[in-house]
């Protein structure tokens, strides 16, 4: 998995590329959360090329919404895979997030 | 048991790095059986949740103990078994509870694995394994699909 942040006046965008499982997810939390707290209005979180997630992805994603909530800034999903609205529909949880395409 | 053609099973060790091999092997072997996309994708998800579980709880992250699966076709049923030698789980924690809805501030940490894997597979039997610590067998049925 690659993650890369950029941060911009608007929002902090964080991209991920590959596989959200057990083993990427830790590193994935880190930085939606250092995100969420460098964030002056928003995070954006990228998930176009993300090829697989599981409950753990899921988590951090809940997990950063909420923080950002608590936070008073939002957070938007960005042009989810596929495979990342699949087990986000399953789960029931697709509409507790903001998503836009681009 | 009789093995069948397709039968097979892995033994792998408890380590994260190891589930994309996992998800690998049963991608392949899904399309084999000519199962289609969308319920690869499922099938492949619920059992990673498994793996998942083993070593995050069962073996409490350590990883150098081992996962096993099997996985079987009998006639036009798919099964998946994945076992451990770890913790036991405790059953409220595989119980069958259904997929809710929850608004954000509702939703719960923990057991979405669980329930995911009840989501996907028609047949979910959660018992003690064979010579300690626990095991899943997951069904599936083709022709339903």
């Amino acid at each position: 998995m690659k993650i890369e942040t950029d941060k911009s006046a608007d929002e902090v965008l964080v991209t991920i590329e590959g596989d959200i499982d057990l083993y990427s997810s830790p590193e994935l939390r880190k930085v939606v959360l250092a995100a969420v707290k460098k964030a002056t209005a928003g995070v954006g979180v990228h998930l176009g090329a993300v090829s697989y997630m599981d409950s753990s992805g899921v988590a951090t994603l809940v997990e950063g919404l909420r923080s950002a909530k608590e936070n008073d800034r939002s957070f938007t999903l960005i042009a989810p895979s596929h495979a990342v609205m699949k087990v986000l529909e399953l789960a029931r949880l697709d509409s507790i997030f903001e998503v836009r395409s681009i | 048991m009789d093995r069948q053609p397709h039968d097979l099973r892995l033994l792998v060790n408890s380590d994260p790095r190891l589930l994309g091999v996992i998800r690998g092997v049963l991608q392949v072997w899904l399309e084999i059986l000519g199962l289609e996309a969308d319920r690869r994708s499922e099938v492949v998800l619920a059992v990673d949740e498994a793996c998942s579980n083993c070593i995050r709880h069962a073996y409490e992250g350590r990883t150098d103990e081992r996962v096993e699966l099997v996985l079987s076709l009998a006639e036009d049923w798919i099964e998946i078994t994945v076992s451990d030698q770890g913790a036991p789980c405790p059953t409220e924690c595989t119980e069958f509870q259904p997929m809710e809805r929850p608004a954000a501030h509702e939703v719960v940490p923990g057991g979405l694995g669980v329930k995911l894997i009840y989501e996907v597979f028609d047949e979910v039997v959660f018992c003690p394994g064979r010579s300690g610590g626990n095991c899943v067998t997951m069904r599936l049925n083709r022709q339903m699909s």
